[in-house]
């Protein structure tokens, strides 16, 4: 193999199916159903992770509270942020205190403007000054997507995007892709896409 | 413009001069090595007018009145105000039964300091010796500097009419110590004394208010008989010290040359100030980006040099006839690095709307702080965050989406749920963990600014009610019973109705 083909093929963007691929780093999600289906056995990091929702407030922070709480305290040295961009409401301070995770490592972002949402989620992805990133972005092309992909990738920070199901149809460079539905008992997660893993379903995952 | 008695005031008359054998200026240095200091001191009575009111306000009578003090004694007046009667000392209600029209305004010690801050920066502009004596005077070794403006006289006479451009009522008074010199200007005397041997001769004429101390030490002694400087200098010096204690015999010794009193000298903060004249007048980024980049560039070397960051920076754009615009950013954390502050600098620029074409640039640093360096780690690499990428991922988010748009939240210990949080800076401390009542029942992720009526709802009803009844002390109280609900579409809420029931539904919170 030539010196060029080696060195492009060690190139953090680009992904080589079979038994070549490494196993993607991960943070468990601290469902052990959801884990067993991840590669990793976790939410895959330094990557970005679709989770397409039919409506706010179903569950959706509370599938990822294990995970950020964990990775807010694997975080060494200077306490890093956990970014929220654009939330549907604000994030309530005591209710994050009771979860275990520290509201002064809180960024909260509330840009005007539908480009500067796309801007601002970059830069925290690629600034590495951040555990995860969770943004709440509606319609986004490919490219767009596609940098803050490379931006997490550069900055090794996860970025957890909230989406309307509606998006479901269109292609996305996510490293996983989600669909979660509400079900009394908790939720129905449907892998779409899962990069060195196998589409499937979990029904009912219990979050609380 | 000067009230009072005018410029007199500060060179001794010549009759003074040769009864106190008082050395001419520029006279050749003592052969007997004697220290050769000249201190200037410059006495302000009325700094607290001067503070708070511009010198043309002096068309009505005007007092500044002591701070917290419940009979808000006077502290300085006007000149107009001092003509009907009105004397320092005096309580405010005795003042205005002189002058019902009266002004008056309450003392600012910090205007105070300020002021005092800008005379002592003008003042390094006779020598490089400033001292400020707090809370109204401003002292100079002028020894150096004699020769230069012409004698002790013409630089007295100089610094006079220059406090007096500046709105200024000045003493001036000259001493061979710094702490004569201070007491020459705070008798007023219209004296004085440029040889160090002549200083005891005039103690006589020194009264003890001008030694400005503690008023009960002042009592005792007038009740010892004692009326000036030169009585206690001849007082027995162990039964002073027995009686005063050392530091006052020390402050007489200082005042008449027996001992040194080395002084603090007032150091103008560094900062960086630097104009850049475009070749073109223009608004084009791509001319102006480059002429930044070289200003900053500038900064960040002039910040290496000196191991330090700013703690905020501000650029103005000069317009050919208009008033230039000004662009102020504040960092997060002090930096000093150019590649940073550039990408701040060009982020707002892309946001200002320039009103005309540009002429020029001008970069301002504001005070330098200490950097702490920071080794680089040799082995890790990118692994752990770099603990300025925090600090400036908030400086680069708030550069262009504004101070507001960025912020954090901080939970606050309070039972009612909208008051139990606020918005805070990003990364501020947050009270400790055990203050919390954690037993309570669970809270939701999201929280609604304000409740909203939310009577149409379906779904059912998971956990409830938990009563919160509190706040009555404050006139926010709340009576309230909350329920977790679940909706068919399979979103938890927070629910409340109002006690007593009938007023229907809100939503407080959602689950998520």
């Amino acid at each position: 193999m030539s010196d060029a083909l080696a060195e492009l093929l060690r190139h953090p963007a680009l992904w080589q199916g079979g038994a070549g691929g490494e196993m993607p780093a991960a943070v468990p999600s601290g469902f052990r159903r959801l884990d067993e289906r991840l590669p990793g056995g976790g939410w895959p990091l330094s990557t970005l992770v679709e989770l397409l929702i039919p409506s706010a407030g179903i569950g959706e922070i509370h599938l990822l509270l294990p995970a950020l709480r964990q990775l807010s305290l694997a975080s060494p040295g200077e306490p890093r942020w956990i970014a929220w961009l654009a939330p549907p409401h604000l994030p309530y301070a005591p209710a994050l205190a009771d979860a275990g995770l520290d509201p002064a490592r809180m960024l909260v972002i509330r840009p005007r403007a539908g480009l500067d949402l796309l801007w601002a989620m970059e830069q925290a992805l690629r600034s590495g000054a951040c555990t995860a990133v969770l943004g709440w972005i509606g319609a986004a092309d490919n490219r767009a997507l596609r940098r803050l992909k490379l931006a997490a990738e550069e900055g090794r920070s996860p970025g957890f995007l909230f989406r309307p199901a509606a998006h479901r149809k269109e292609s996305s460079p996510a490293a996983l892709r989600l669909v979660l539905a509400a079900h009394d008992d908790g939720l129905d997660v449907e892998i779409l896409k899962s990069r060195g893993g196998m589409p499937s379903r979990i029904d009912r995952l219990s979050i609380h | 413009m000067l009230e009072g008695r005018p410029a007199t005031r500060a060179p001794a008359p010549e009759s003074h001069r040769r009864a106190l054998a008082v050395v001419p200026p520029g006279m050749p240095p003592a052969a007997d090595g004697e220290r050769r200091e000249l201190w200037l001191a410059a006495h302000f009575p009325r700094l607290p007018l001067h503070a708070l009111l511009p010198a043309t306000a002096s068309a009505r009578a005007a007092v500044v009145t002591a701070e917290n003090d419940p009979r808000r004694g006077i502290v300085a007046c006007n000149e107009r105000a001092a003509r009907q009667g009105i004397v320092a000392g005096m309580g405010l209600n005795a003042a205005l039964a002189l002058v019902p029209g009266l002004r008056v305004e309450e003392r600012r010690p910090v205007a105070e300091a300020a002021l005092l801050d800008r005379i002592a920066r003008w003042a390094l502009r006779f020598t490089p010796v400033v001292s400020i004596e707090p809370p109204c005077t401003v002292l100079a070794e002028v020894r150096g500097s004699l020769d230069l403006f012409g004698g002790a006289m013409a630089l007295c006479r100089r610094a006079l009419s220059g406090l007096q451009d500046g709105g200024l009522q000045a003493l001036l008074a000259l001493a061979p110590t710094p702490r004569g010199a201070l007491w020459l200007a705070r008798a007023d005397l219209g004296l004085s004394v440029t040889q160090a041997r002549a200083m005891p001769d005039i103690a006589s004429r020194l009264p003890l208010s001008c030694l400005q101390w503690p008023a009960e030490t002042v009592t005792a002694l007038t009740a010892l008989g004692i009326r000036n400087v030169a009585d206690l200098l001849r007082l027995p010096r162990a039964g002073f010290v027995a009686r005063f204690g050392p530091r006052l015999l020390d402050e007489l010794d200082a005042g008449v040359g027996r001992r040194p009193e080395p002084r603090r000298r007032h150091i103008v903060p560094e900062r960086f100030d630097e104009q850049h004249e475009l070749p073109v007048e223009t608004d084009a980024a791509l001319i102006l980006q480059p002429a930044l980049e070289r200003l900053l560039a500038n900064l960040a070397a002039f910040l290496r040099l000196r191991a330090s960051g700013i703690p905020g920076l501000r650029v103005d754009l000069l317009h050919r006839a208009r008033t230039p615009t000004r662009i102020r950013i504040g960092l997060v954390r002090p930096a000093g690095d150019a590649a940073h502050l550039s990408g701040l600098v060009a982020e707002r620029l892309a946001r200002e709307r320039l009103p005309a074409a540009v002429t020029a640039i001008r970069l301002r640093s504001g005070v330098l702080l200490p950097l702490s360096l920071r080794d680089a780690g040799l082995f890790e690499r990118g692994q752990s965050a770099d603990p300025e990428a925090t600090a400036r991922l908030l400086d680069r988010l708030r550069a262009r989406l504004g101070q507001d748009a960025v912020f954090g939240v901080c939970p606050v210990p309070e039972h009612r749920p909208e008051r139990a949080w606020r918005i805070a800076e990003p990364g501020g401390t947050t009270p400790l963990p055990g203050q919390w009542p954690v037993t309570r029942p669970e809270r939701p992720l999201w929280m609604l600014v304000e409740p909203q009526r939310f009577d149409s709802w379906e779904g059912t009803l998971v956990t409830g009610p938990e009563r919160i009844e509190t706040g009555w002390w404050d006139g926010h109280d709340i009576r309230r019973d909350y329920y977790v609900a679940l909706t068919r579409s399979g979103v938890r809420l927070w629910l409340f109705r109002e006690r007593p029931p009938g007023s229907g539904w809100f939503l407080h919170g959602v689950f998520g």
